[in-house]
């Protein structure tokens, strides 16, 4: 009776760690994935331009500090599509109160796509830096140059010693 | 220590004697040159110039206004068209922002609280609005500003109407603003007020507003 009882607490025991093996898999896997989705990676310059890349293509944009440095955007003038930038070239230029600030580009690479809805939209520079606000697209040439880039914490870091 | 600028006053100059000038000056900041925040106070000949929103000026529109007698750039700075000429006092502080405040929208501020500081000295009150610019009564525009940013190095910058032929501005939608008007200093006031009596009027209240010190720029640069 006793050694049945403690067949079946075993059994028990085996289903419920068995069990729980199964959750804790499945609980790492979707954590995985959260991760994945909440941390694609963007990379900042020292010009405050951020970079997303997702295998081949990097969407490019300007960050917060710099759309709040700007002030309202009312114009933009974005690198036409099949241009070859280089790594920090010029290219492209933001106006806001009667102030034009060059754009440059983060990385290397031909302009696959510009932003059509801003240059209807200027203002979602402004409201939308990081998601609708994008400025161009491009087919990367150069992954290398990702790793001179900084990730959001060294940004953050380093937006603070901008602030003085 | 206060921020010290050089200011260099060179009277009438070509716009595109000035615009080289500028370029020069932006590059020695570029290469890190010490002391190298100027400020340039010019006059031009006549000239109307436009910004990086240019497509609105297509060439028929320079060419009717050259037939003016003046000429016409296409610039890239920010702000529409504009003129420029004899009587008004054109200000380029070409300065590194990282030396003062990283911020365009905060530059273009300063730039507007400047001149608002130099009509209190004249008894004019002026004032900014949700265009840029400085207004009196919010319908005159005695100061027009469009300016450019290169990694924070500026350049272009504002254009005071100190004693300018206003009938210039007759041919152009001034900044694109329609329904404003543009006045002088001198209108104001009822009285001749030249570019030389307004330079170190508002170079004074240049510095107040930029926390700076100013000296001439050396001979020997």
């Amino acid at each position: 009776m006793v050694v049945q009882r403690f067949i079946m607490c075993a059994a028990n025991s085996v289903t419920k760690a068995r069990i729980l093996n199964q959750c804790r898999k499945q609980m790492t896997n979707r954590l995985i994935h959260t991760s994945r989705w909440m941390f694609a990676e963007r990379l900042y310059t020292n010009k405050h331009e951020w970079v997303e890349v997702d295998g081949e293509t990097g969407t490019i944009g300007i960050s917060q500090y710099a759309q709040e440095a700007l002030g309202d955007v009312v114009y933009a003038q974005l690198p036409d599509v099949d241009t070859v930038l280089k790594q920090k070239d010029e290219c492209g230029a933001l106006e806001s109160v009667k102030a034009a600030s060059e754009v440059y580009s983060p990385i290397s690479g031909k302009v696959i796509e510009k932003n059509l809805n801003i240059e209807e939209t200027p203002s979602l520079i402004n409201s939308s830096c990081y998601d609708k606000g994008w400025l161009f697209k491009v087919k990367l040439s150069n992954k290398e140059e990702l790793s001179g880039l900084m990730t959001e914490e060294q940004y953050n870091d380093f937006v603070k010693t901008q602030e003085h | 220590m206060p921020k010290l600028v050089k200011v260099w006053q060179i009277g009438q100059i070509s716009y595109t004697e000035s615009l080289k000038l500028q370029k020069y000056l932006v590059n020695l900041h570029h290469k890190n040159k010490e002391l190298a925040n100027t400020v340039l106070c010019v006059e031009h000949p006549p000239v109307y110039t436009t910004g990086i929103r240019t497509k609105q000026y297509p060439e028929s529109e320079a060419n009717r206004l050259k037939e003016l007698g003046a000429e016409f750039h296409r610039t890239d700075r920010g702000g529409l068209i504009t003129f420029h000429g004899p009587g008004q006092l054109v200000v380029y502080p070409i300065l590194n922002l990282k030396d003062f405040k990283s911020s365009m929208r905060w530059y273009v501020n300063q730039l507007e609280q400047s001149v608002i500081h130099l009509c209190a000295k004249f008894g004019i009150k002026a004032e900014t609005s949700p265009h840029t610019g400085v207004w009196i009564n919010d319908k005159k525009a005695v100061c027009a500003i469009g300016v450019h940013g290169s990694r924070f190095i500026t350049s272009h910058g504002l254009a005071i109407n100190c004693s300018t032929d206003l009938n210039w501005f007759k041919y152009i939608v001034p900044c694109g603003i329609e329904g404003k008007g543009v006045t002088s200093l001198s209108k104001e006031l009822n009285r001749h007020i030249s570019t030389q009596e307004v330079v170190p009027l508002f170079l004074d209240s240049f510095c107040k507003i930029f926390a700076c010190n100013y000296v001439d720029f050396p001979k020997h640069e």
